[in-house]
């Protein structure tokens, strides 16, 4: 039922050791996963270096199309 | 006799099931008898013209530490309110070691926005550091109900220290924590809140977001043990991250038989598919047999602010946040002034951002510090940018130097001010009508009056739900969702927690500033419109001839 697939992040965890995990072979995965997940990429501005957390959820498929108005 | 008969008003009993005229009878605190003509009583209430109603319960509520100061929670009880949840969005008071207080109450105040010196002149730590010694301090000592939430961010303070804020927890730590949980459920705790948002005064994620899944599965797991709801905020600004945050409540709730909530679920014209997206994976969600609650809030956004102090405005802003966490005032006007075109360029900044239009030329000039500047109140900074030929930064910028930094803005109508739309997710039977944040956010909007709002806007107003129906979202529904046993129904047997009103002129009243919290500052606040009298477990406690009763402390920790 979810509209996007996601994971939970692990701790340590980087959008390159995601990539490699769950987008195993795909070109450009990181960027992928750093653009689809906006929420995430946009911490470093007051976040002060802490990475991604356990209770994150980060998305590994783009968005669906939005509907028409 | 009865101790208090309330006479001739229409019964509208919170089932969701049509009024009817008749009498209510009250005695020991327990409602005695529903409607026909009951007989002599020490006391009678003359309710003819109005509505006989079961006491309003808010669900989430920040009144933690106002309530140490105010046993009245001003002025929630005028509104009709009887029961408050507080305790919400991993913040409680207790369980705290003494050495964490400095630590948590910064974290708290920063998050409910709640001035330091109320929040240091009103909480005590009486208690000491454990959840039941909280509630022991309260009772007796507070005149509406209480069904208070422990925080998950306090818990893990609680277990790790400052590792809290580090690292996830090793599984002797998660043990320790679901112990600790169980004490506090047993004590009186209505379930476990959580946070997947917050962040503390040096911007570091609180503590909850530390958690990994297993540890939330662990401590749902004990909710499970002793059947209590866990709440959380979520990434409400996001509808896909809020379906995943849905799916994930839906498992914890299948997974432990348990009742979940997520607040808030704002709606937007900007982004209009977001709720219809939510509210797909709330009805699957459902009928997978999971009870996920999505919190909606009756009130429109408005965020009052000053360029002075740290407020959700300002968080849109990273460098006017920054400056705004200048203790020292004249130090704050001089970093503006110093740093003024990079603060005037992200002000500006805000109209070209897509989404809800916060550009600052929609600010409106709320109160002016200066007797020159009067004429500016009401107007748009648009309008008057205009007439200065000057950006909207540079004229906001220019008005608050002038003034010291002291000049109210107000925003209005930021989302979820479509009252048609609003009004029929209000309606929908699977949506719980909360997120008023009561107690906090202080110096942003008033969090009063989202009950009488319900009336005036969506019964009468847009007519999206009958009179029994809304009756029934803010008294029967949050007291079944919440296990709140024998309360939100006038029946035999049940607290005798009432509201009395006038159904043609209830409603929440302007907003207004007061200096009623202790130290310096204003609050923003609502007083009630069209209510007639409040009863708490059978004890008169507000009454729009007398006010506040002196003395009344009728009210209970609901889970005891």
């Amino acid at each position: 039922m979810s509209a996007r697939r996601y994971v939970f992040a692990q701790m340590g965890d980087d959008f390159a050791a995601i990539a490699a995990r769950e987008l195993p072979g795909v070109d450009g995965a990181e960027q992928q996963l750093l653009a689809w997940n906006l929420h995430l990429a946009a911490r470093a501005g007051l976040g002060r270096g802490v990475g991604l957390l356990p209770s994150d959820i980060v998305f590994t498929e783009p968005p669906p199309a939005r509907p028409a108005a | 006799m009865f101790d208090l008969v309330i006479r001739n008003g229409l019964i509208v009993d919170g089932s969701g099931l049509p009024g009817r005229r008749g009498d209510v009878a009250i005695s020991d605190g327990k409602v005695v008898s529903v409607g026909g003509r009951a007989g002599e009583a020490r006391r009678e209430i003359d309710a003819t013209g109005n509505v006989v109603a079961p006491g309003f319960i808010d669900p989430h509520t920040h009144y933690d530490a106002q309530l140490c100061f105010d046993p009245y929670a001003f002025p929630a009880i005028e509104h009709g309110v009887t029961t408050v949840v507080p305790g919400n969005c991993s913040l409680s008071l207790a369980p705290l070691r003494a050495e964490q207080r400095v630590a948590f109450s910064s974290m708290f105040r920063l998050i409910e926005e709640m001035p330091e010196a109320a929040f240091d002149a009103g909480v005590d730590w009486r208690w000491g550091e454990d959840f039941g010694g909280m509630l022991d301090a309260l009772t007796g000592n507070i005149a509406l109900n209480v069904a208070p939430l422990v925080g998950h961010s306090v818990l893990r303070m609680y277990v790790m220290g400052d590792a809290a804020q580090e690292r996830p927890a090793t599984p002797e730590e998660i043990t320790a924590m679901a112990d600790l949980l169980r004490v506090c459920l047993d004590a009186g705790a209505v379930g476990l809140s959580t946070s997947f948002v917050d962040i503390d005064e040096t911007y570091r994620p609180v503590p909850s977001r530390w958690a990994s899944p297993d540890e939330l599965d662990a401590l749902a797991a004990v909710l499970g043990e002793r059947d209590r709801v866990l709440q959380i905020v979520h990434e409400f600004f996001d509808a896909d991250l809020t379906v995943a945050r849905v799916e994930q409540l839906a498992e914890l709730s299948l997974r432990h038989g348990i009742t979940t909530t997520l607040s808030p679920l704002f709606h937007s014209d900007a982004n209009h598919h977001a709720v219809t997206k939510v509210m797909a994976a709330v009805e699957a969600a459902r009928a997978s047999g999971a009870a996920v609650w999505p919190q909606v809030q009756t009130r429109p956004i408005d965020i009052s602010f000053t360029l002075d102090q740290r407020s959700l405005m300002l968080l849109t802003m990273p460098s006017w946040w920054k400056v705004a966490s200048i203790r020292d005032r004249d130090e704050k006007l001089a970093a503006v002034i110093e740093q003024r075109q990079a603060l005037v360029d992200e002000m500006n900044s805000l109209a070209r951002r897509p989404g809800a239009g916060l550009g600052a030329g929609g600010f409106v000039v709320r109160d002016v510090v200066h007797e020159r500047n009067r004429d500016l109140i009401g107007r748009n900074i648009d309008d008057i940018a205009r007439e200065r030929g000057a950006s909207h930064g540079d004229t906001v910028v220019d008005l608050a130097v002038d003034e010291g930094l002291g000049t109210w803005f107000i925003r209005e109508s930021i989302g979820h001010n479509n009252s048609e739309v609003v009004g029929e997710l209000l309606a929908n039977p699977l949506v719980h009508v909360g997120a008023s944040d009561g107690g906090a956010h202080v110096g942003s909007f008033s969090t009063f009056g989202d009950t009488g709002f319900l009336f005036s806007e969506f019964v009468r107003g847009t007519k999206s739900l009958s009179l029994e129906a809304a009756v029934k979202k803010i008294t029967l529904d949050p007291a079944t969702i919440w296990g709140l046993q024998g309360r939100g129904l006038l029946a035999p047997g049940y607290a005798a927690d009432v509201v009395v009103f006038d159904a043609d002129r209830i409603g929440r009243g302007p907003e207004v500033a007061s200096d009623d919290f202790p130290g310096e500052g204003i609050r923003w606040i609502r007083r009630q419109e069209g209510i007639d009298t409040v009863i708490v477990n059978g004890e008169i406690t507000w009454t729009a001839d007398d006010g506040y009763i002196a003395g009344a402390r009728a009210g209970a920790i609901a889970t005891r």
